[in-house]
């Protein structure tokens, strides 16, 4: 774990910043009409002068390259601009926002790994048993699922059982925890049964794996006990691709997010973009799409590194 | 070949999967002979009315027929999976087979541009390209397309990197065939069984994406169904009609489930570490 790896890790993924920005930047352009044309809507207001106005505080009159200068700059001095519709600055609105989807991601990766380990490790223990099969179905069935489908399913069973709970009605985490719990629950949880279903099948065949090796049998030559075998010995190395395939996830997940946060009126970055596109509020959807991408780049360098803090033979080169 | 598909065919749970996707293909390409109502017909006689003989999956808050609306859905869902997958394994193996093949700086340039679209998440970079287009069948189609470019591509360039150490395209070099000839005529027959997994994988994929974006409201525009589109309207109505939502969305679910054990099943018998 070098600072010069890090470094060097952050140095190669700046061409694939460029190119999200770059993209992220062509593709607006490529869009019939211009920021003033939006703005304009259906009806003309304005007179040719004004328009004209408008185009230069834009800067809209100057050629491509240069536009693409001063929207470079504009990033690096994290001035992205307002929202056409409200008239607040996009940055506030980001991390307004994101507090909410990443409060969702977590807690959805919290159900994913304690359901899905448990299951993968008890379907690699019992190989091809019933209880193996079962889990395999259940998690092809999970992995094929779409996950509004299995949100409906689950407000269904709950407001059905359980009367006075809460699924829907927003509250911040500061203003009453416990409520706030309530709500999250269940999107967090139809997320987490989801991703779940990967990681059992990431357990399971990972488990397989490492209970086939030499050091395994040499283990249980020695007398380790059953339970000790497979918690301190085989599931310590089955966790390394596990861990690796969360860090994907969390990366997907904050993605993700913006269909159960639609589905259950949760106001994070996910609704913010789709209330975004409905409106045409291209400054907001330029940015939050950047800014998902650019955390993703950055999830990935952290995975990289997570992943020599549990293996120490990966070497970084 | 034949060994193959004997192989695969052996095992049920192919058989049955495989049965399920011709059956899905024929009630989607023939929607109107399958679908005992038109889905746009409204029957006010039967507003928001459970299962039953007539109505097999209930009717919505129009009275109209969910099983009708579920297969013209399906009819969308499979046209755009299907030709974005098409549209994304032809360009990404178009750029994949010549970076694999020809290296150096055209390679570092394709592999950069995978890197790049990877950094989006699948749904958001569709759902970026249809909000700025305007959600037509075209755009959808390359929306969704552009996604899987660099899954091709990347895995097209691995096979082709290592197809072209070998002798027989050596020997074909030797000989003095072009470039174009050896890429299309030896190096591509040796990839098919890669392509074949990838198509099917991201085939499965593919159409959950469609389905999300249709229950985001940017799928093909009402009044036309879509199967994400129909759980979505139903999400008004979970408690009092829930088979508005709860049978489009095991529609999704068993099409997505017969692609994935489809895919896994000829992963198994094509993939060369099985063997």
């Amino acid at each position: 774990m070098s600072f010069a790896y890090l470094l060097r890790r952050i140095l190669t993924s700046i061409p694939t910043v460029l190119f999200v920005v770059f993209v992220v930047f062509i593709v607006i352009h490529l869009v019939p009409g211009d920021v003033v044309d939006m703005m304009l809507g259906t009806q003309n207001y304005l007179t040719k002068e004004q328009i004209e106005q408008l185009y230069k505080q834009y800067g809209l009159d100057k050629p491509l390259i240069v536009q693409f200068g001063v929207w470079l700059k504009n990033l690096f001095t994290l001035n992205f601009g307002t929202s056409l519709r409200t008239g607040r600055r996009v940055i506030d609105l980001i991390f307004d926002r994101f507090p909410v989807t990443l409060e969702l991601s977590v807690l959805s990766m919290f159900f994913a790994t304690v359901i899905g380990i448990p299951l993968g490790i008890v379907a690699a223990i019992k190989k091809n048993s019933f209880v193996d099969g079962l889990v395999r179905v259940i998690g092809l069935i999970g992995l094929s699922s779409p996950s509004f489908w299995v949100g409906a399913i689950l407000i269904v069973i709950f407001s059905g059982t359980f009367k006075g709970f809460n699924i829907f009605g927003y509250v911040h985490l500061r203003e009453d925890f416990l409520r706030n719990l309530q709500v999250m629950f269940l999107p967090s949880l139809t997320l987490g049964l989801m991703l779940s279903a990967q990681i059992m099948r990431m357990t399971r065949s990972s488990m397989l794996d490492v209970l086939q090796q030499e050091y395994i049998r040499t283990a249980k030559a020695k007398g380790v006990s059953y339970s000790q075998l497979i918690a301190k010995h085989a599931l310590k190395n089955a966790l390394i691709p596990i861990v690796t395939l969360s860090g994907i996830q969390l990366g997907y997940l904050l993605a993700g997010t913006i269909v159960i946060e639609n589905m259950f009126a949760l106001p994070g970055l996910g609704r913010l973009l789709l209330q975004a596109v409905n409106e045409r509020d291209y400054p907001v959807i330029q940015f939050v799409v950047m800014f998902i991408a650019m955390l993703i780049v950055v999830l990935n360098i952290l995975i990289d590194f997570v992943y020599t803090l549990i293996d120490p033979r990966v070497e970084l080169r | 070949m034949n060994r193959t598909l004997k192989k695969f065919l052996k095992r049920p749970l192919n058989l049955v999967s495989l049965s399920l996707i011709v059956m899905i293909l024929i009630v989607a390409t023939l929607p109107s002979t399958f679908a005992p109502h038109s889905p746009y017909a409204m029957d006010y006689d039967a507003i928001l009315e459970g299962p039953s003989l007539k109505h097999p999956f209930g009717t919505d808050q129009f009275g109209r027929d969910i099983f009708s609306r579920c297969i013209y859905g399906l009819q969308k869902s499979v046209i755009i999976a299907f030709s974005s997958i098409m549209f994304a394994s032809f360009i990404g193996t178009v750029l994949g087979l010549t970076a694999g093949y020809y290296g150096g700086v055209w390679d570092l340039l394709i592999m950069r541009l995978c890197d790049g679209l990877f950094a989006f998440p699948s749904l958001i970079l569709a759902l970026f390209i249809v909000a700025l287009f305007g959600s037509n069948l075209v755009n959808l189609i390359v929306a969704i397309g552009i996604v899987y470019v660099p899954i091709f591509a990347r895995t097209v360039r691995g096979a082709a990197l290592s197809l072209r150490e070998t002798l027989f395209v050596k020997a074909s070099k030797v000989i003095g065939k072009s470039d174009l000839k050896i890429m299309i005529g030896d190096v591509l027959p040796n990839l098919s069984s890669v392509l074949i997994v990838t198509f099917t994988t991201n085939l499965s994929t593919a159409f959950l994406t469609e389905a999300s974006l249709g229950f985001l409201g940017l799928s093909v525009p009402p009044p036309e169904p879509t199967l994400g589109g129909l759980v979505s309207q139903g999400t008004a109505f979970l408690l009092s009609a829930p088979w508005i939502s709860l049978f489009p969305g095991f529609v999704i679910a068993l099409v997505v489930l017969a692609l994935n054990v489809l895919g896994d099943g000829l992963r198994d018998v094509l993939d060369p570490r099985n063997k």
